[in-house]
């Protein structure tokens, strides 16, 4: 029989459930998402509000959850979001990805998936035009299957 | 052969107007994490980075990490004030990058 | 004129509910379609895929054989009483290598964590205050249809998934639980954790990249020459007309192979006949052609025939398989997925969904393995995870099951590719 070949099965994505489901390194430490972020902000404070992260509440698998994110602001060259981060503090390797918005960008908001490895915190850092750091969070459930699969 | 990206942006637009784009690539993302039938690391392979460029200059950009889920998928938003041409760019880990061009008019 | 007006009548009679049979009308002439009739349309021997859990469960029933060992006639009796660890219950009870574990299927105080328990059997987080001796305990375990023939609890001892020893552990822990379980959120609890609701736009491309098959890759196979120098498009060129709503027609009896024909198997067969294509079941092409087929008929009316008397046997066949146990952990279709049963229940963090609408959506995306699967494969990953072997994906026990099911949803409306976990 032609199974699917191997690299149709790559191209597929097929087994990062597996790579989820499968991981045997230990979660990130909570020090390492922490780091990440000091990374991020070189140390700088963060402040509350203006972020609203977009993610289901319960994920029906950790492979491909919707995540959206959006920080209020008026986008001019005055007052404007310059990059966001994004986190995941249960991952293997916490950081997910940094997104750098322009004068260009007309809102500060992005829309993606991602993976999570289990039930974890996702969290948002973002840096303002004057060099301020804003930040917020969410968990996210993510469903153990039934019957191991 | 790479898959065509999959991009939809406007084909009109009003000078000013905040137009909502959407990319996404056929990739698998391979987080360096996974294990073969042999028991042994797949290596990592993933795009590490996705730009959006509108008459040549930067509008939007990404730093992917393996978090991101296979076919990479990212919605966001441009004010445009003038026509042109965007330009989306997927860069691999193994430094291979893919292109493609969208026009839009804005009146 | 008049018979198309009478055959879009009883059509509609079927859409509206009222089980009007209607002979489905074929997509071409009266003439029979151009079959491969030899031969087998997926690999003999069939070999299990390199991805899945490769255990060999040929002690135990397929939908195919009966291999199981009898259930037990009586309880057994316990030499001594149980001295049992209720430290290492508790982490049995969690293990999801085990089968699932006991968390699967029931609340069970704080074990695990209270972490998304399922609610398929009663709740036990206080059957320590139950006044159960430890002899009904164990052998609830052990083999619970010693008390309920109907039971929907694995064996665990009949059929070797624990030993006596860990079920006195389990049995010491479950003794340990006399208060309601506590959860962390109502999402923890599957009394008070909401269904999913299937929202997302399964047609989008950017979500679903199951519609990559219809945007490009089956057009694509459409036109592309087989050995024998025909394609598809050789004589169905406008295949949006021609397929408007056979899909909703199938699966159909075939007198000429004497089973049960669902899309994916008459792909083959047909495609070789005609173009020489060798499109064996699950292969790419065959999984995308199996979407395409769907798609062109999407929104019209399910309507599986069940009424004439091959239909009809065949149905009668699936249904019994559907109630048929396998595997080691023992289940038949119908105790995850039937009404009064497991429908409308969670195992762990996962809905199970009931028959009525499983097939309107079938090929879909699985977005936890990231590819496209047929009913045929799904069939096949059921019984891998009750810890059964599965059949080839063109069994004609698959063939008769996909009938029964398929007939549950007459009356919906095809919406394919489908978009789940």
């Amino acid at each position: 029989m032609r199974a699917l070949s191997r690299r149709a099965a790559l191209a597929l994505g097929l087994g990062t459930a597996a790579a989820l489901g499968g991981v045997d390194r230990a979660r990130a430490t909570p020090s390492e998402a922490d780091e990440a972020i000091a990374k991020f902000t070189g140390g700088k404070q963060l402040g509350p509000g203006r972020i609203s992260i977009d993610l289901p509440e319960i994920a029906e698998n950790g492979t491909a959850v919707p995540l959206a994110v959006t920080v209020e602001s008026p986008m001019t060259t005055a007052d404007r979001i310059t990059d966001v981060l994004v986190v995941a503090d249960g991952n293997p390797n916490p950081r997910v990805a940094a997104f750098r918005f322009t004068p260009m960008s007309g809102r500060a908001e992005v829309a993606t998936r991602i993976r999570l490895n289990a039930t974890e915190n996702v969290i948002v850092v973002a840096r303002t035009g004057d060099g301020r750091f804003l930040t917020a969070r969410k968990e996210v459930k993510v469903t153990i299957g039934g019957c191991g699969g | 052969m790479a898959e065509k990206p999959r991009i939809k942006v406007p084909k009109e637009a009003k000078k000013g107007e905040v137009v909502e784009i959407k990319t996404l690539l056929a990739h698998p993302m391979e987080s360096g994490l996974r294990k073969n039938e042999a028991g042994a690391l797949v290596p990592r392979k993933i795009i590490n980075r996705f730009t959006c460029e509108f008459n040549g200059t930067l509008a939007f950009a990404c730093a992917l990490e393996p978090a991101i889920a296979a076919n990479p998928y990212f919605q966001f938003t441009v004010r445009v004030e003038e026509s042109g041409t965007f330009r989306f760019t997927w860069i691999d880990d193994d430094g291979t990058a893919i292109t493609a061009d969208e026009s839009i008019t804005v009146s | 004129m008049r018979s198309a007006a009478l055959v879009a009548m009883l059509a509609a009679a079927v859409a509206a509910g009222l089980g009007v049979y209607v002979s489905p009308v074929s997509a071409q002439s009266a003439a029979p379609v151009p079959l491969a009739i030899d031969g087998d349309a997926s690999a003999r021997p069939w070999h299990r895929y390199h991805e899945w859990p490769q255990r060999d469960s040929a002690r135990f029933n397929t939908l195919a054989t009966l291999t199981s060992p009898p259930a037990p006639t009586a309880p057994r009796k316990l030499a001594r009483p149980i001295a049992g660890d209720p430290a290492l219950g508790a982490k049995l009870a969690a293990d999801r290598a085990r089968g699932g574990s006991c968390l699967a299927c029931h609340v069970m105080g704080p074990a695990g964590g209270a972490d998304l328990p399922g609610n398929v059997g009663p709740d036990l987080s206080e059957i320590g205050n139950a006044k159960l001796d430890d002899e009904t305990l164990f052998n609830f375990i052990y083999d619970a249809r010693v008390y309920n023939p109907d039971t929907l609890m694995p064996p665990w001892g009949t059929h070797g998934i624990f030993s006596d020893e860990e079920i006195g552990h389990l049995v010491a822990f479950l003794k340990t639980l006399k208060a309601p379980a506590r959860f962390k959120s109502e999402l923890d609890d599957p009394a008070k954790r909401p269904p999913p609701v299937e929202k997302r736009d399964n047609l989008d491309s950017m979500l679903n990249p199951a519609m990559w098959a219809v945007d490009e890759k089956a057009p694509a196979l459409w036109t592309e020459p087989g050995p024998k120098g025909a394609a598809c498009a050789g004589c169905h060129r406008d295949a949006a007309q021609a397929f408007k709503t056979w899909a909703a027609t199938m699966p159909r009896w075939e007198p000429r192979l004497g089973k049960v024909l669902g899309i994916e198997e008459f792909v083959t067969r047909h495609a070789q006949a005609t173009t020489g294509h060798a499109w064996p079941i699950e292969s790419a092409e065959n999984v995308g052609l199996a979407v395409y087929l769907r798609f062109l008929a999407n929104g019209s009316t399910i309507a599986v025939d069940q009424e004439s008397a091959p239909a009809k046997a065949a149905y009668e066949r699936g249904e019994a398989l559907a109630h048929h146990k396998v595997g080691q952990l023992n289940f038949a279709c119908v105790d995850c997925h039937g009404a009064g049963r497991g429908a409308g229940k969670w195992i762990r963090g996962q809905w199970l969904g009931q028959m009525r609408g499983a097939l309107d959506h079938y090929p879909t995306w699985r977005t936890s393995l990231q590819a496209t699967w047929d009913v045929r494969k799904r069939f096949q990953w059921c019984q891998v995870a009750v810890w059964a072997n599965e059949l080839p994906p063109d069994a004609k026990e698959y063939a008769d099951l996909e009938l029964y099911l398929a007939a549950q949803s007459n009356g919906l409306k095809l919406n394919v590719p489908g978009i789940r976990h």
